[in-house]
Parts: C-alpha cells; sequence; structure tokens
C-alpha cells in the first residue's frame, strides 16, 4: 500500500491498480488523475490506460519496460498528483424512444426492480448522470446508474448482436452502445443519435466526468433525431 | 501501374498488422494479429518492419497471383505453400516470379497462416492501424479478384548459382497442435475461486465454436467463483481468463472489450496468447501456470530471437543485395 494504491500484476503485460483510498467520488477521481498523470510523463513501453471507477490497468510492452520499473512509474505519478486541470464537464442531451422494439426489456427490468415502467423511464431520464469513463464496445459512455434502489441483474443469456444507440443499465450503471456489438445488458430504449465520429482523431465527443440527460420520445419523433450526432449543450 | 498480388482464391483473409495501440483509454480493442509472434517473424523474413501490413489466412485455401516478381514469406501454422504448383519452404523467404501464383492450403494442426511481402502491402489506415475492428466495421475482408498494392519493387536478385535464392535463415518456429499447452499467470482476483482455481491447472479445456477474435470459450470442468455480487466494470487486459456464465472458460483474445465485469482467475502469457491464435474449435488446451517474471523471460527470450532473425536477415539481403527496410 502506498499512496491509498493497490497494485496487483494482471499478467507479464500488464498492473491493475486500485484506489483504496476515500470515497467512490475520490477514487474515481484518483484513477483518473494517475493515468493523467502516466500519459503526461510518457513511459517508453507503456501503451495502454483504462481507467473506470476505482481501478486503472496499465498495459504495456515487457520488453521495453520491466515491471518494477511501471510500478515505481505509478508511485511517482501518484506522489505527483493532478498534473493537468480536469476540464469542465460538458452536458449532452440525449432523446430516448423507451420500451417496445427500441427497449425490449423495459418491462422485465421494472418487474425486477418492483416498479411500473413509467417509474423506470422517470428514474433513467429524470437527473443527469455522469460519465465514469469511455468502455467496451467502442468507447461506450459507463455512467453511474439512475437512482433504481436496487441493482439490474445482466440478462441471464447475452444477446449476440445489439443495435446502435442502445440504452442499457447492468448493476449501477448505465451506458449508450455505439455500435452494433454483442451485449448482456437489459435494454430500456434506443437513441437515433450517432454516438461516435468515425472521422475525428477524437472518436467520442464525451469525456469521462462529463454529464448525459436522457428525455423520452416517440417512436414517430425517430426520424427527426435521426443521423445526428452527439454534441454538447451549453450547460 | 503499381505491382500487384491479385486475389484469385479468397478462403477467409485479412489485411492485418499488429494492431491499434494506445486506443485503449478510448474504449478500443488493440486487436491485430491474432498469433503476433507468426506475424511478426514473416515481415522479418521478407525484411519488412514487423509492423508492416500483411495478409492474416484463416483455416480456408488462399492463393495470389504475381504481377512483378515479389519476395514474401509465409509462416503460422503448418500448410501447404507452392508456387505454380511447386512446393515451397514455409518460414522462408522465398520468391515469386511475375505471373506466378503463391498457394497456401490444407492449413491443419492451427489456424492462421501469414503472408508478408517484402515492404509489405499497401493498406487503409484507422488511427494508426490497418487491423480490422468488427465493431467499428473498419478493415480489409480480401476476395476474390481483389488487388494487393505493392508497396516496393523488388530489384532483380544476382545470385550466383540460383536463379530461385534459397534461404536457410530458420527462425524459432513453435509447435503447432495438441495437446496444445498454454502458460497462464495468476490473476489479480484468482482468490474469488478459493481452491476450485487448481482446476485451471489439472484439467484439459476443448475450445468450442463459440470462439473468435474477441475470445476463445472452452469447455471443461471449470473453476467456480465463490464470492458472489455485482463487480463494477474495470480494465482487463488481452489474456484475461474469466468464467462468465459458471460453465465455460472466457479467455479474452485481442478484440476484446477493453472493460468487463467478473473477476480475472488468470492472465495467458504474451507467448501463450500466439499460441492460443492458434488453437482449433474442437482441440483441447491445458493451461500451465507460471510466474509472472518467467513470463517476462519467456518473452524477452523470443524477442531475443527475433533480434538475431533480424540480424541474419540483413547479412544475407546486404550479399543478395535486396533492400532491408526495417534492422
Amino acid at each position: 500500500m502506498d499512496h491509498g494504491l493497490r497494485i496487483a500484476d494482471s499478467g507479464d503485460s500488464a498492473v491493475m491498480v486500485t484506489a483504496a483510498r476515500g470515497d467512490e467520488a475520490q477514487r474515481w477521481e484518483t484513477v483518473h488523475a494517475l493515468a493523467d498523470a502516466i500519459e503526461a510523463a510518457g513511459i517508453d513501453g507503456v501503451h495502454g490506460l483504462v481507467p473506470t471507477y476505482d481501478t486503472l490497468l496499465v498495459e504495456f510492452d515487457c520488453v521495453r519496460v520491466g515491471h518494477a520499473v511501471v510500478r515505481r512509474a505509478i508511485a511517482q505519478a501518484a506522489r505527483q498528483g493532478r498534473t493537468r486541470s480536469r476540464p469542465e464537464p460538458a452536458r449532452f442531451v440525449v432523446p430516448v424512444v423507451y420500451g417496445g422494439e427500441h427497449g425490449p426489456d423495459l418491462a422485465i427490468v421494472a418487474e425486477q426492480l418492483g416498479l411500473s415502467e413509467q417509474e423506470v423511464i422517470d428514474a433513467h431520464s429524470g437527473a443527469d448522470l455522469t460519465v465514469r469513463c469511455l468502455g467496451a464496445p467502442a468507447g461506450a459512455p459507463m455512467m453511474d446508474g439512475p437512482a433504481f434502489g436496487k441493482p439490474v441483474p445482466r440478462l441471464a443469456s447475452p444477446r449476440t448482436s445489439v443495435p446502435a444507440g442502445s440504452v442499457a443499465v447492468a448493476g449501477r450503471q448505465a451506458v449508450i452502445c455505439p455500435l452494433p456489438s454483442p451485449g448482456g445488458w437489459p435494454l430500456l430504449g434506443r437513441t437515433p443519435l450517432r454516438v461516435l465520429d468515425l472521422g475525428a482523431e477524437r472518436l467520442t465527443a464525451y469525456r469521462p466526468g462529463d454529464r448525459f440527460r436522457f428525455v423520452p420520445i416517440e417512436a414517430g419523433d425517430w426520424s427527426a433525431h435521426a443521423g445526428r450526432g452527439l454534441e454538447a449543450v451549453d450547460a | 501501374m503499381p505491382d500487384t498480388l491479385t486475389v484469385t482464391q479468397a478462403g477467409h483473409a485479412v489485411v492485418q498488422d499488429l494492431g491499434r495501440f494506445g486506443r485503449s483509454r478510448s474504449g478500443l480493442p488493440v486487436n491485430g494479429a491474432l498469433d503476433q509472434y507468426s506475424a511478426r517473424v514473416a515481415n522479418v523474413l521478407t525484411g519488412t518492419a514487423e509492423n508492416a501490413p500483411l495478409v492474416e489466412i484463416t483455416a480456408l485455401d488462399f492463393a495470389c497471383t504475381a504481377s512483378a516478381d515479389v519476395l514474401v514469406a509465409v509462416t503460422g501454422a503448418p500448410a501447404d505453400v507452392t508456387v505454380d504448383g511447386a512446393r515451397r519452404a514455409q518460414w522462408e523467404p522465398l520468391v515469386v516470379h511475375a505471373g506466378q501464383t503463391l498457394r497456401v492450403s490444407g492449413i491443419r494442426d492451427g489456424l492462421r497462416g501469414y503472408l508478408a511481402v517484402h515492404g509489405g502491402v499497401a493498406a487503409a489506415y484507422l488511427l494508426g492501424s490497418c487491423a480490422p475492428d468488427t465493431i467499428l466495421g473498419f478493415g480489409r475482408t480480401l476476395r476474390p479478384g481483389d488487388e494487393l498494392t505493392l508497396t516496393t519493387r523488388l530489384p532483380p536478385i544476382d545470385h550466383p548459382v540460383f536463379r530461385h535464392p534459397v534461404f536457410r535463415l530458420r527462425p524459432p518456429v513453435p509447435r503447432f497442435g495438441e495437446p496444445w499447452t498454454v502458460d497462464v499467470t495468476d490473476g489479480p482476483e484468482i482468490a474469488e475461486f478459493g481452491a476450485s482455481a487448481d482446476r485451471l491447472f489439472g484439467e484439459p479445456f476443448t475450445v468450442t465454436a463459440r470462439s473468435n477474435h474477441v475470445g476463445l470459450r472452452l469447455g471443461g470442468r471449470v473453476p467456480r467463483r465463490e464470492t458472489a455480487g455485482e463487480v463494477l466494470s474495470r480494465g482487463v487486459p488481452v489474456g484475461a481468463v474469466e468464467v462468465p456464465a459458471g460453465d465455460e472458460l472466457l479467455v479474452l483474445h485481442r478484440g476484446r472489450g477493453v472493460t468487463a465485469g467478473y473477476p480475472v482467475l488468470a492472465v495467458v502469457t504474451t507467448a501463450g496468447l500466439s499460441a492460443l491464435g492458434q488453437v482449433r474449435p474442437g482441440q483441447t488446451v491445458r493451461f500451465r501456470r507460471r510466474a509472472v517474471e518467467d513470463a517476462v523471460s519467456a518473452h524477452l527470450a523470443q524477442h531475443h530471437a527475433m533480434r538475431a532473425l533480424h540480424q541474419r536477415v540483413s547479412t544475407v539481403f546486404d550479399a543478395l543485395r535486396i533492400p532491408v527496410l526495417a534492422r
């Protein structure tokens, strides 16, 4: 234990760093600040960083840099603390068609939570949700889940393909699925917006710390939004 | 008119490189050649940068016809390599003359072959790599009639004895086929599996048909997680061994999503991942428990062998006046 961090080997070319000190928000802040500091330090051989909620996976080429050097670099980055100020959080408003073919699991999630379908929609769209990390698949925005009161179980049998724009929840997390891909999270609805910009150097308009607000729309309004990209609004 | 290889039989082949590095934080998997060792050696044998675009041939027969003299190398799983029907060596450079047809057929024991071309083939790039990403919908799958554009022109090879130079560069060739032994190190959450974790190292596991570049699914007597509860999504390395549904192992490979919500029981070593990239559905795998230091040593040994191969290639190519494009 050093600086409230636990570091464990995760194979011959990665280590897993877990923030053990502070509350949820502090642990999240710790691993993202640490990722920024390691990125800024530009350690030769380190090629991948995956900060999520309270952990940071550091991937490296063990021919170019050894485990001991990586661990020392992590400790040094942790001592330095935050190296660049976090940008002001951006805010995104995301129209969603809930239920039906767009959100085939709305009914079952409502039943599992002991809520009505409308109560699930209200909770999901009733407050801003904070993006905690970019994850699988393809840079999906992974958010703190809505205040449902209890976690949402994953599907017993994952789907082989989930449509792009699907809005899903699992555990105490929420996500938008940017592109068609397999998935085991229950689907509440779907947004007509394009989540990624494959032509851009930064694929996603959002970063960890940004906020998403889901807004229910009718299925008939789908085409009014279809094809539009995700853009930040004035907070 | 650029020189080309025209694909006459495509099978299942893609234009590939070592992967899209440095994008984990943006949520993108590394992807790239599933047998990294064979892909690197193929490029080195042609005097080409290890990361240059080459052809990854999976399972099915592949053939192409050259419009100009070209120096190539075929590595990976054992296969029949022929030029206009004449048997040629795998894991050595060979010259295909203008108009001749190169065939890679009967891939066996393993799953994938690699065809590298002197200088690499031309490729479209996304975020620094030509590796296919099936989620992003990026990558080039070859079809009959497709042309692979060559990026360099081979000078006439001036060899005093042979019109076809015969190379003996002898890179270390891995063993392909059953019994597959794949090295793993303990995963950060191995304790969550209690004593049942030992099953991973004692029992054989059979690769199922639902396996691909994202991950391999293996049936057998799998270890059981003794803890319960939702795990927050966290980064998972390529090679992570998980037991998601409780009845089969999932071993993540290079197309894996960067985050997952399951405890990591073990992690396949870098050398082991190349072997795993060759295992065919239906084949049996045994996992061997290694210390991290031993896994690093094994990888370093492979790296040094690759450096030595680079040197042999340079020496031989210099003598033949073939440009070496990477040293």
